[in-house]
């Protein structure tokens, strides 16, 4: 398919006794092309060998990557289900037993029987994730709604996704986290990128995005740190945390101003410019200086620059969209191609950096609380109808809409929610106030959790199911390009593990709900009725088939039918998908973070990632390269900042919200603002900087302020006396 | 058709997948061979690599009293031969770049070979192929006289090799700063 000037024919070294099994990594969303070294005589994966054949990184990886096959035989690995023995030990890892599944399976199903015949149906609850494949996502879905018949299922996309999803439906109608695919972004001439550390985050991005400069192309990067890529934009724009919304808007403001929209796109294909022009008109570059705390020269420039170039793309990640206004600010950052009529045409788009693997499959197929497969919508009958044909059961037997991730714990501490089931997922690590989540998983009767390894999560549980990783079965997973791709078995599930769709037909049958799941016997039986099930729907997946999957390296949806290619660039025809055709310019008033310095709390605290760890850090905090790479927290903190707090480089100190507190090394560094401080989020315990974060849901999208909170320093070593 | 490992210092992000990839080349014992160094760690993040750059007259073999370190015929400086080593490290205190490693254990140098199962064949060292950012390229030298036409710099000169080396190598490399007098689309 597309061969680009990055693409060179190479030929793969083939060691003895060796076979190369094709696949992606298991990690982010850009779904790194790898092909998995297996030993042929005992056919265990033993390494990796660069793919160089795949059109979106042409070999490319990480250091994730590239150790990511170590996770398949780690000696970490769950071999037997386990069932806990001694409740007194929740939340840690002791007081385990190991058991066989036909006991497990039987005590998970007597204990959800009993809750539910007591307390009713909807007092249990799914909680699931998206670095799974979309078969297994879907079968979640259907999971909760048909052999648990609960409404509360929500997912982690909630603290990943689900603003930038939010945000697409407004303007576009449509929620495809590219408009483009990956293959345009080196030959546009300017990428204005906001809120993502892209080269530790999604680091074989960057071959591409260099490529722009490379070629005389503009590079703008808003954030408030100097990320290694923001050490190289042509402009930075070091904004506050949580003022992301006033920057777009006074970007917004000066593209109009000054004449750079395109009036007949404006006019023909949007709603909303006239107000949203009004509304942005008071965000001058002084006012907006003010508020961000960016410097106006550089706002000026950076309007100036995006609006002169002939080609444009403007991305986003999870700084902008982990806030209480995260929807706001997707749609605002939006606007910006909207008003210039830089979308729906090659080299130009929109795009978020899909986070997980599959964060974007995995929110169209019904894991979320109000969505079924499709991108379809639980409170509209006629979606039900649809699918309940495919899965035989009445619109009646349909759950009504649950509540979103962060809310559901919020149910299992006030006991509405009594029985969990986990997979895919770390809450015990990844959501926001940890201290309170912790305590609800302690709250609940009665606690699943599948997982490969014993997550921190997983302490929580009664009983532990043991998954398999992702190169031990096989399915499709939608990259961040919005691109079907297909994940390939390397290898036999180790000891008695097994993938989770398995696991849930196998349990549906013990909940007396067999009828619906027993004609699922291979990932393959899953895959296709999951396309049955995504048809009609405006994530149609039915036309992607794993055979033109293979063919096509790929088949981004919509895909309605065998004879559709897919649809790599959105909007071509300048359709959007609102009833009129039309996207919306919205007017988005300026609102500042939930929780703003004071003078108990005057710094501002953001989280994030390192280029060396995943998510929870529950794969990679075990891989040895990775782990002697980066093995701990520390909090970032600028020398000035430091010298006022009369703390050192590499000295502990007490950090603290009014949520929880912390100790972290201190990493002094300029690459920072002086009013800000960082700390990476893929640790787990005492050691979280989610016992910090803040849990206030952005009121669309449910997604918790992750990204900016007021915190304070508490200095504890005392100075050794020389 | 000659390829030759070239090295675009400024394009480091410091992920360090060269390293972990180093492992996986066959004949590594799952060691890497390489370093990445923060350059200014306290002020900002820009890293770079230091790779063995094969030099065509190395101080590495010159040194070693036991003939250990051979040169292949592609130019590629090896790794120390493992029954002519005598683990006296002369070699890592030669190498102007202190590149070998040293395997106390085994009492035996290891250092980069370029890949030799691989780029024997034309096929691109690991930590070329997975380099996330193209700091580390594995080119034709039709692409290398390319980017020496590219790459203007403020002297001038053409960064590669001489005269920021200590004498000639076979591993080409520009040093953080291309970006300098670069001609903007608009």
């Amino acid at each position: 398919m597309q061969r680009d000037k990055f693409f060179k024919v190479i030929e793969n070294v083939r060691h003895p006794n060796e076979k190369l099994i094709k696949t992606h990594c298991s990690y982010c969303g850009m779904q790194c092309g790898m092909n998995l070294r297996v030993d042929t005589k005992t056919n265990k994966i033993i390494g990796v060998e660069p793919r160089y054949e795949w059109p979106v990184t042409v070999g490319k990886m990480c250091p994730k990557g590239v150790t990511a096959y170590q996770q398949t035989n780690h000696k970490d690995r769950l071999l037997r289900p386990l069932i806990r023995e001694d409740t007194s030990l929740k939340g840690t890892k002791e007081g385990f037993r190991e058991a066989s599944w036909d006991e497990a399976y039987d005590l998970i199903a007597r204990k959800f029987k009993a809750l539910q015949a007591e307390f009713g149906k909807d007092s249990l609850s799914v909680f699931s994730g998206v670095s799974m494949t979309n078969e297994k996502c879907y079968l979640t879905g259907k999971f909760a709604r048909v052999a648990m018949q609960t409404r509360y299922i929500d997912y982690n996309g909630r603290f990943c996704m689900s603003s930038a999803a939010g945000g697409f439906l407004r303007s576009f109608g449509v929620d495809r986290g590219s408009t483009l695919p990956w293959t345009d972004l080196h030959e546009t001439d300017c990428l204005f990128i906001a809120g993502s550390n892209t080269a530790e985050c999604h680091p074989t991005s960057m071959f591409r995005v260099w490529a722009v400069q490379e070629r005389g192309g503009y590079l703008i990067v808003a954030d408030p740190r100097e990320t290694p890529i923001a050490r190289r934009a042509d402009i930075h724009l070091d904004l506050r945390p949580g003022t992301d919304l006033a920057l777009a808007n006074g970007i917004l403001h000066l593209l109009i101003e000054n004449g750079y929209t395109d009036p007949e796109f404006i006019e023909q294909h949007t709603n909303g410019f006239e107000e949203t022009k009004e509304l942005v008109k008071e965000f001058t570059p002084e006012k907006t200086s003010e508020i961000t705390g960016v410097s106006p020269d550089k706002i000026i420039r950076a309007a100036e620059i995006y609006g002169k170039a002939p080609n444009a793309v403007v991305m986003f990640a999870r700084g902008i969209e982990q806030q209480v206004k995260g929807v706001d600010n997707v749609s605002a950052y939006t606007n910006l191609a909207l008003v210039t009529g830089k979308i729906g045409r090659p080299k130009c788009g929109v795009a978020t950096f899909t986070g997980q693997g599959n964060g974007q499959g995995g929110r169209e197929h019904g894991q979320k609380s109000d969505l079924l497969p499709g991108y379809r919508k639980l409170t509209n009958p006629k979606h039900v109808e649809e699918v309940c044909q495919v899965w035989g059961i009445t619109p009646e037997e349909m759950p009504k809409p649950g509540v979103s991730a962060y809310e559901m714990i919020e149910l299992m501490m006030n006991k509405t929610i009594k029985g969990l089931y986990l997979l895919c997922s770390n809450p015990a690590v990844s959501a926001p106030n940890q201290n309170f989540v912790r305590a609800a998983f302690k709250n609940l009767d009665f606690m699943v959790c599948a997982d490969f390894y014993l997550s921190e999560s997983a302490e929580y549980a009664d009983v532990v199911l043991p998954a398999v990783t992702w190169s031990e079965d096989e399915g499709t997973v939608t990259n961040l390009e919005g691109r079907i791709i297909k994940i390939n078995k390397a290898q036999e599930p180790l000891g008695e593990s097994k993938p989770d769709w398995q696991i849930q037909v196998e349990l549906a049958e013990r909940l007396g709900r067999g009828q619906y799941f027993r004609h699922l016997k291979t990932a393959r039986d899953v895959a296709d009725e999951f396309r049955l099930a995504s048809k009609g729907g405006y994530a149609d997946y039915y036309g992607a088939t794993w055979d033109k999957i293979e063919k096509q390296d790929g088949v981004f949806w919509p895909c309605k039918d065998e004879k559709d290619p897919g649809t790599p660039h959105m909007f071509l025809d300048k359709k959007f998908y609102h009833p009129d055709g039309k996207a919306k310019i919205c007017a988005l008033p300026y609102r500042p973070p939930a929780e703003e310095p004071c003078e108990q709390y005057p710094l501002r605290l953001t989280t994030g990632r390192v280029v060396y760890h995943y998510l929870s850090g529950n794969q990679t905090r075990r891989i040895p390269f990775l782990r002697d790479m980066c093995p701990e927290p520390y909090v970032e903190v600028h020398p000035e900042t430091a010298k006022r707090y009369g703390i050192e480089h590499e000295e502990v100190v007490r950090l603290y919200t009014r949520r929880g507190e912390s100790f972290y090394k201190v990493k002094i560094t300029e690459a920072i603002r002086k009013d800000t401080v960082f700390v990476p989020y893929h640790f787990g315990h005492e050691k979280s900087i989610n016992l910090l974060t803040n849990a206030a849901l952005d009121p669309i999208s449910r997604m918790p302020e992750f990204k900016a909170c007021a915190a304070e320093i508490e200095r504890i070593a005392v100075r050794e006396v020389r | 058709m000659k390829q030759v490992l070239y090295i675009e210092m400024d394009n480091c992000i410091g992920c360090r997948s060269c390293l972990a990839a180093c492992t996986q080349c066959g004949g590594h014992e799952q060691r890497n061979r390489n370093y990445v160094l923060d350059v200014n760690p306290l002020v900002n993040r820009q890293t770079i690599p230091l790779m063995c750059f094969h030099c065509v007259n190395p101080a590495c073999a010159r040194s070693c009293p036991a003939q250990a370190i051979q040169i292949h015929e592609s130019g590629a400086v090896l790794s120390a031969l493992v029954e002519k080593c005598i683990g006296c490290q002369n070699c890592t205190i030669a190498c102007p770049y202190g590149i070998p490693k040293f395997d106390e254990e085994q009492n035996l140098m290891y250092k980069c070979d370029l890949c030799i199962d691989r780029t024997k064949d034309g096929i691109p060292p690991m930590c070329a192929s997975v380099c996330p950012t193209n700091t580390l390229q594995w080119i034709t030298e039709e692409e290398l006289s390319r980017k020496k036409e590219q790459h203007q710099l403020d002297n001038g000169k053409w960064m590669a090799s001489m005269p920021f080396m200590e004498g000639e190598t076979n591993v080409k490399m520009n040093l953080p700063g291309i970006l300098q007098g670069k001609v903007k689309l608009f």
